[in-house]
């Protein structure tokens, strides 16, 4: 088999853009016969890394070979161009006249190669009868349509699409797929899109973008990573809220002035170890903790202090949700406040019931469902199914679920009851880099939209979370 | 020498006392821990099921504390480090027995006698005494003062179980029983009820039972399917394997994590659904070879049945341990000379399927054992359910006890009193299967029936399914098996 030359190959680039935006080390190989969609979040430099191959921005290290010549563009961003242009024409022109600006089809014309083919279009888009009007007083969508003819026209040797079908009707939406469609089979296509839901049949490839990083270029037909990609997605664009708390089964009311957690003096200690002491600690409501330390620095053992996983808790000076510990409380009325999520929970998880009662067992503290739900509850469980774009899947075992998934799953049971206090014993331990920034987009829509005080655990410093500020960190003794 | 209580009782309490089972529903227990709240709980001992109770009961709100003997507070046993670094306060029985409660006597059942009859003296006039096993009280006739309350919370499942499902937020089966002789106040039903409620156990259903129901079901079960069918099982299908040139390696293997795998699948569906992961063939061949071994061992587990209901059995234990456990630790050592306990098991993996394909002879024995065993409790006057819990129930969760060091560790892991009996099963049922065994070959223990086609004869196969599915063991065991689930999963 003969190795496939290379169309497009960009190597360890780095672009700097006007207002500072960076792509850094974009490594992208692009082959004759695909087809490339990009996604990402917004600002995550989706439109940067089309720009980039038209030349865009300023080269701050690596390179980029083998652009073509004739570059077909449709982007907010050339459109903002060419109406500026020619507005500009209208300021130069000091006529006593006012000018009317270029008419459209003149606009057309500038670059098109294929008149025939214009005029099809023209007439599929709606866009004939306006052509005689000036370019600059179409509406928004009615230059959109001109741009796209424009970049349809010019006989591209590559196209670069950014968010075609937005702001497009239904009839000029199907017009536009179904001659991309046609054009899939010679011209090679880099297409802009926020949903993946939208991304054409004959897109081979998806390159997510992240912080202005290329972090996952999957293909098409890799069906797992096009579905964890599709969470992703969803995660990180939709418009997501939290589902509500169950109104039948409210916590019991905490008292404001107190704070949640207060530590005093605590240790945890074997017959020969010492694993920490003089710890003093206490956790307001509303402040979002980090807890780092290295391994054997006790971090667990201070969680579990905390959740009453500790045998030691009790004879340690520990208030916690208006209770000192050793007094009579039962461990389920302190677990009621806590929504937590570690590996080693993940491990005990070994229960072969749905994702549905899963997220349900979260009202319940238990691992597995042992209680009889209500219909409010199973409710509240699909909307963070969905919230998690994991609806379909509701009825599946949970074990028969990916690493990552399962991960966010009980990320969902912990917040499910929305509890004081979420503890994320580290979330991201043992996730591949998708999956890491799944859970993290999850935790932030969290840390966002609930009322819930976070404390995270993690000794990675790249997996920091917006909104956590107090930092406590534990050495190894 | 002591007097068995249950020989003093009438034929007519005897039967009153071993059918006594009922099965407790949730709402029984609304009143959760309060009858314990406040009370002062003293647990003597700190082994599997001392620390695990107490922890649970501890994390319940209650208020537990432990006391050990002299010796091993002195010389910081395991079970003082147990105890205190789980943060619990120890003492010695003078300090703490004259201030409990409750005093919840979880010491291995050899040493009661003598751990009672030390504490009782400082017990608190009206306290409570309180059991996790019957057998002190039954096969001793242990007397008890009589403004001591007696009580007994009996676990179905090992002490470490008991918290790994507690700390789930579920529990395990669970037993209990007042003794009736000892319940002057006529408190004795709330308290077991809110020790039950503190441990967990009404989550995952509790038995309304007797002393007497107990210890004699719980001996037999554990003598004969639980752990004497095992360990009979093992011996006689690896040497087989050795005979038929089976390589030893994988003989062990197939042994060792095949009762496991097996047995797992009782948890789900009863004997059904462990017959069901066999293929059409070879079920009905596990079917037959069952039917054969139950006619072959029934005299045998009739036998340890009326040793257990006579008193024989404890009487002939009891006597061995007069005598140094002399007896016991002899056929301990026996065991761990056997050809399997010494055959190493190989590295090479043998997929879920391939133990129930290969283990046909395993998958009778288990089949045979716990019919006979269930047959033969409820024949005797025990409950079906107490039965169930004592066969079928059981089975599973001493099968891991094999996988994790074959024998050796599941008699370390179980009562002396269970491997006495097992050892007692095993020498009578290795020559009672001698004849049996001879006809067997490796199809059906080894390598499987390599047959080229899979077609069974209708009318056949819906007989075998019917038999499987009609036995008794199999509906007392979806409706028990339906109370857990119905709170497990809910699906
Ligand atoms: N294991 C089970 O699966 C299970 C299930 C249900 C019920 N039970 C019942 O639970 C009870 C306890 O069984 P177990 O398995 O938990 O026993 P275990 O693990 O052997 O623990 C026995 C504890 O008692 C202490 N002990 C031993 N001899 C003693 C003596 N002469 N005086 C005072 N303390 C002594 C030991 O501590 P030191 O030696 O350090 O003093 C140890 O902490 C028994 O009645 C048993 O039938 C057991
Ligand atoms: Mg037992």
């Amino acid at each position: 088999m003969t190795m496939q030359h290379l169309l497009i190959n960009v190597s360890d680039l780095t672009v700097e853009f006007d207002k500072g935006f960076r792509c850094s080390n974009i490594n992208w190989q692009l082959f004759p016969g695909q087809h490339w969609m990009i996604c990402g979040s917004n600002g995550a430099g989706k439109s940067a890394l089309a720009a980039i191959l038209t030349g865009a921005g300023d080269i701050d290290g690596g390179y980029i070979t083998g652009v073509p010549e004739r570059i077909g563009v449709v982007s907010f961003e050339a459109q903002a161009e060419l109406i500026e242009a020619e507005r500009r024409k209208d300021d130069a022109d000091i006529l006593d006249v006012i000018a009317e600006g270029t008419p459209a089809g003149e606009i057309i014309a500038q670059v098109c190669k294929d008149q025939t083919l214009a005029d099809k279009l023209c007439e599929q888009f709606g866009l004939t009868p306006l052509l005689d009007r000036a370019f600059r007083k179409l509406s928004t969508g009615e230059t959109r349509k001109v741009m796209l003819i424009r970049a349809l026209t010019s006989k591209p040797q590559l196209l670069i699409l950014d968010e075609p079908f937005e702001g497009l009707d239904a009839a000029s939406l199907a017009a536009l797929q179904q001659h991309l469609l046609s054009l899939a089979s010679h011209i090679p296509m880099v297409i802009v899109l926020n949903r993946l839901d939208q991304c054409p049949e004959f897109v081979t490839h998806i390159a997510f973008m992240q912080d202005g990083k290329l972090t996952q270029q999957i293909a098409r037909d890799d069906h797992d990573a096009y579905q964890q990609l599709t969470q992703l997605m969803h995660l990180k664009t939709t418009q997501l809220t939290l589902p509500p708390t169950d109104i039948d089964h409210t916590l019991p009311e905490l008292d404001p002035a107190k704070p949640l957690v207060q530590l005093k003096s605590a240790a945890v200690k074997y017959t020969d170890t010492v694993i920490f002491k003089d710890l003093d600690w206490t956790i307001n409501r509303g402040e979002h903790w980090q807890l780092t330390g290295p391994n054997g620095s006790g971090k667990t053992a201070l969680l579990s202090l905390i959740t009453g996983d500790h045998p030691q808790c009790y004879v340690n000076d520990i208030f916690v949700f208006g209770f000192k510990r050793g007094s009579g409380e039962s461990i389920w009325q302190i677990k009621q406040f806590i929504g937590y999520v570690s590996t080693a929970l993940q491990w005990e998880y070994t229960v072969g019931t749905s994702l549905r009662n899963v997220i349900i067992s979260g009202f319940y503290d238990s691992i597995g469902l042992y209680s009889k739900y209500t219909d409010n509850q199973r409710d509240i469980a699909n909307q963070w199914l969905e919230v998690l774009g994991m609806r379909d899947r509701a009825d599946e075992t949970f074990t028969s679920q990916s690493y990552g998934d399962q991960r966010l799953l009980l990320i969902a049971r912990a917040m499910v009851k929305h509890p004081p206090l979420l503890i994320l014993d580290e979330p991201c331990l043992g996730l591949d880099d998708m999956n890491r920034q799944q859970v993290l987009s999850l935790i932030e829509l969290i840390c966002a939209r609930s009322d819930s005080t976070v404390l995270y655990v993690n000794h990675h410093a790249e997996d920091k979370i917006v909104g956590v500020e107090n930092y406590l960190a534990l050495d190894s003794l | 020498m002591s007097t068995n209580y249950f020989n003093t009782l009438s034929l007519r309490e005897q039967l009153e006392q071993l059918g006594k089972c009922r099965f407790m529903h949730l709402d029984e227990f609304s009143d959760g821990v309060d009858a314990l709240k406040g009370k002062k709980m003293v647990v003597i001992g700190c082994g599997a099921q001392g620390l695990n109770q107490g922890l649970n009961l501890r994390d319940s709100g209650l208020d537990v504390s432990y006391t050990l003997r002299a010796e091993a507070i002195a010389e910081k046993r395991q079970s003082w480090k147990n105890a205190t670094e789980n943060g619990f306060t120890v003492g010695t029985y003078e300090e703490l027995i004259p201030t409990a409660d409750v005093v919840l006597n979880l010491t291995p059942d050899k040493q009661h006698t003598a751990v009672v009859n030390s504490v009782m003296p400082l017990m608190k006039e009206g306290a409570c005494l309180s059991y996790s096993h019957g057998f002190n009280i039954v096969e001793e006739g242990m007397q008890i003062r009589d403004d001591l309350t007696v009580i007994m919370v009996a676990p179905k499942c090992p002490g470490s179980e008991v918290r790994a499902e507690y700390v789930r937020g579920f529990g395990v089966p669970t037993l209990i029983a007042v003794h009736e002789n000892n319940d002057p106040k006529g408190e004795g039903l709330a308290l077991a009820k809110a020790y039950a409620v503190g441990t967990g156990g009404h989550k995952a259903g509790v038995l309304m039972s007797s002393f007497i129901a107990e210890v004699k079901s719980d001996l037999m079960g554990e003598q004969t399917i639980l752990c004497g069918m095992l360990q009979t099982g093992s011996l006689l299908c690896f040497d087989k394997m050795i005979e038929e040139g089976i390589d030893p390696g994988y003989a062990s293997k197939l042994i060792q994590y095949g009762w496991e795998t097996v047995t797992e699948a009782l948890k789900y569906g009863g004997v059904t659904n462990m017959m069901d992961r066999l293929s059409n063939p070879a079920k009905i061949k596990a079917f037959d070879l069952a039917e054969e071994m139950k006619d072959i061992m029934r005299p045998l587990y009739n036998k340890h049945q009326d040793d257990i209901m006579t008193g024989k059995f404890s009487e002939t234990m009891m006597a061995d341990w007069a005598n140094d456990d002399k007896e016991l630790l002899g056929w301990r050592a026996d065991t761990a000379e056997t050809a399997y306990e010494k055959t190493p098991a190989t590295e090479d993996e043998i997929t879920e399927q391939e133990y129930f394909d290969n283990g046909i002879l395993m998958v009778a024995m288990v089949k045979a054992g716990v019919e006979l065993a269930f047959e033969t409790m409820t024949s005797a006057g025990i409950i079906a359910d107490s039965a169930y819990y004592e066969s079928l129930h059981e089975t599973p969760l001493i099968a891991n006890t094999i996988a994790r060091k074959k024998l050796y560790e599941m008699n370390s892991t179980i009562s002396d009193t269970a491997e006495y009996g097992c050892y007692l099963y095993n020498h009578a049922c290795v020559p009672l299967l001698g004849d049996f065994m001879k006809n067997i070959k490796s199809d059906v223990i080894g390598a499987g029936l390599q047959l080229n086609h899979t077609g069974v004869d209708n009318a056949r196969l819906i007989e075998v399914n019917d038999a499987i599915r009609n036995h008794p063991v199999e509906a007392i065991g979806s409706t028990l098996r339906g109370y857990m689930s119905d709170m497990k999963k809910i699906v």
